[in-house]
């Protein structure tokens, strides 16, 4: 009767395969300005991954999630030039403490939802864009901020994926432990706990849950994964601009997320080629990246009016079909 | 024994609730009254969603007013809504089995107990469905099954049979009677379904406009002229 916890959905066989193949294949057949915007795109899919998992649990919206990347960002940067530690240590310390950070986020957020949750988030990303500007990321410089004029010190990478190919390697399979963190959540209490709060904080109240813990809860699972997510991206560049972090940033994340079909791993995915590859295609093409935002304009329209579920929603809606014309079983 | 003491609520300068207070010591209790006369509002005072100004709600020697929400579904009580509260993107089990997640390191007990509930309801055939694909009726079931697990101590369902089907509401009101002989929790039914009340309910609670009317054995109750008058009103003659 019990499905168990370990058991392999048709989505999660194709998210399998859709792995491997960016790991094994993709990387090879890469020049380094591709393996550049690959990487950001991976990097960005899990921050997306973050924000479209609270949007679709918890009907949360967070509009701080590209901030909450530049915190994640900012602490591994800084704990690079400041500590010998490996790679990955920093990228756990930048993670949890983005994840603390995302809690604090939360507190004064939990009485609110919907329009206002957003603003205040917004807000937050607001502050957090202010705060990049004027201090700007640590290069390798002395105090607490570690920022110096002229020459950058060098970033240590991590020790088994020095060249640009084997770090795109790396970050894909960091990105897909992080998918697998969410998966793991959603099946686990958690994800009951959550699903219960989009229903209705009444009915979850009823049933036992503590809506204030698990609200905290996914805000800090989101700021883990942005902060996971910065650390990389951070590692990918060996230093941050400020003007990845901007507050319209998350929005338009937020945005991509909803059009890519926030309930799907494939949603995250489509959210960060759109927002990472379609631009630098433009570009390579010849054409004015900004170009792009339009496509975003309608692809949001589409989404809002008719695929609620994003493009991501029409795909699986459209392998399901496929599968009962040709006879075998649908995709759930 | 559920012991409700001069329970006052004020919405503003509405008094929702007018020092209202009974005792309920059989297993299958009810609270009946027209529409706006306070029962869902004593049903959301005892489980926590709406304060009262005075008065006590004590159950089995606890008073619950003490405690968060939470924290009552996790002493024992459980409560459905008018509108049943059943996870669309959950299956049946998932959706049964969240009623005991605060019991950490349980899982193979958790799971069993939802299963014999799943069960007792019939609704075990279709545990691995997801919410979103139940029928009315099925999804009544889910919610009566969620609040059987977990030794409830108090049971509370807010118009379980509201849009079921004459026979769907006999069948509930069987699974309803079954429930304190299964779990050993007392149980306590709104609902404006007369026939469904006179049925199940050994002693019912009547209350208009915020004011207790009538309490005591449901026979006598329902035959009472206060309890006729509120619910068919009185005839005006004119001279």
């Amino acid at each position: 009767m019990r499905r168990s916890l370990f058991h392999v959905t048709p989505s999660g066989a194709s998210g399998f395969v859709f792995a491997g193949v960016c790991f094994l294949i993709l990387p090879s057949f890469l020049g380094s300005y591709w393996l550049s915007v690959f990487t950001s795109a991976a990097c960005f899919a899990l921050a997306a991954f973050g924000v479209a998992f609270m949007y679709a649990r918890l009907g949360m919206v967070s509009l701080a999630q590209v901030g909450l990347m530049g915190v994640g960002g900012w602490i591994h940067l800084r704990l690079n030039y400041l500590f010998e530690w490996p790679f990955e240590v920093n990228l756990v310390i930048a993670a949890l403490a983005t994840m603390v950070f995302g809690w604090l986020l939360a507190l004064p957020a939990l009485r609110m939802r919907g329009l206002y949750l957003a603003l205040v988030t917004l807000m937050a990303a607001g502050g957090l864009e202010i705060l990049f500007a004027t201090y700007q990321f640590p290069n390798g410089g002395e105090g607490f901020w570690g920022v110096k004029t002229g020459s950058f010190s060098p970033f240590r990478g991590p020790v088994i994926a020095q060249s640009a190919e084997s770090y795109l390697r790396y970050v894909v399979a960091v990105c897909f432990l992080g998918f697998l963190i969410v998966e793991a959540h959603r099946r686990l209490a958690p994800g009951r706990a959550w699903a219960m709060i989009r229903r209705s904080e009444a009915a979850a109240m009823a049933v036992g849950v503590n809506v204030t813990l698990y609200k905290t809860w996914a805000f800090g699972i989101a700021g883990l994964l942005a902060g996971i997510a910065g650390g990389l991206l951070a590692g990918s560049l060996g230093l941050l601009d400020d003007g990845t972090f901007r507050s319209s940033e998350s929005v338009l994340l937020f945005a991509l997320a909803v059009v890519g079909g926030a309930r799907f791993w494939l949603g995250a995915v489509i959210t960060a080629v759109l927002y990472r590859i379609l631009p630098a295609l433009l570009n390579t093409w010849g054409v004015d990246p900004d170009i792009a935002y339009m496509i975003f304009g309608a692809g949001l329209l589409h989404a809002v009016i008719t695929a609620p579920d994003g493009i991501g929603g029409q795909l699986y809606g459209l392998a399901a079909l496929m599968r009962t014309k040709f006879g075998t079983r649908g995709v759930k | 024994m559920i012991e409700i003491q001069s329970i006052l609520v004020r919405f503003g300068g509405v008094i929702a609730l007018n020092s209202v207070s009974a005792q309920f010591s059989k297993d299958v209790s009810g609270i009946i009254g027209p529409n706006g006369a306070g029962k869902t509002t004593l049903m959301n005072v005892i489980s926590g969603f709406v304060s009262c100004k005075s008065g006590s709600v004590v159950v089995d020697g606890q008073n619950l007013l003490n405690l968060s929400p939470h924290r009552r579904a996790q002493w024992g009580l459980r409560r459905s809504f008018q509108k049943e509260q059943i996870a669309d993107d959950l299956s049946v089990f998932e959706n049964v089995l969240v009623q005991l997640d605060f019991r950490m390191g349980q899982t193979r007990e958790n799971a069993l107990e939802v299963e014999k509930m799943l069960d007792a309801v019939g609704m075990s055939e279709h545990a691995n469905r997801l919410g979103a694909e139940l029928s009315g009726y099925e999804r009544r079931l889910t919610d009566v099954a969620r609040c059987m697990v977990g030794s409830p101590r108090l049971i509370m369902l807010d118009e379980p049979a509201g849009g079921l089907s004459v026979d769907e509401t006999h069948q509930l009101g069987n699974h309803i009677t079954n429930i304190p002989q299964i779990t050993g929790g007392q149980v306590l039914v709104i609902d404006h379904d007369v026939e469904l009340i006179s049925d199940i309910c050994k002693e019912t609670l009547v209350l208009d406009f915020g004011k207790r009317i009538a309490f005591g054995k449901t026979a006598e109750v329902l035959a009472d002229p206060k309890v006729k008058s509120a619910y068919l009103g009185t005839e005006e003659v004119s001279a």
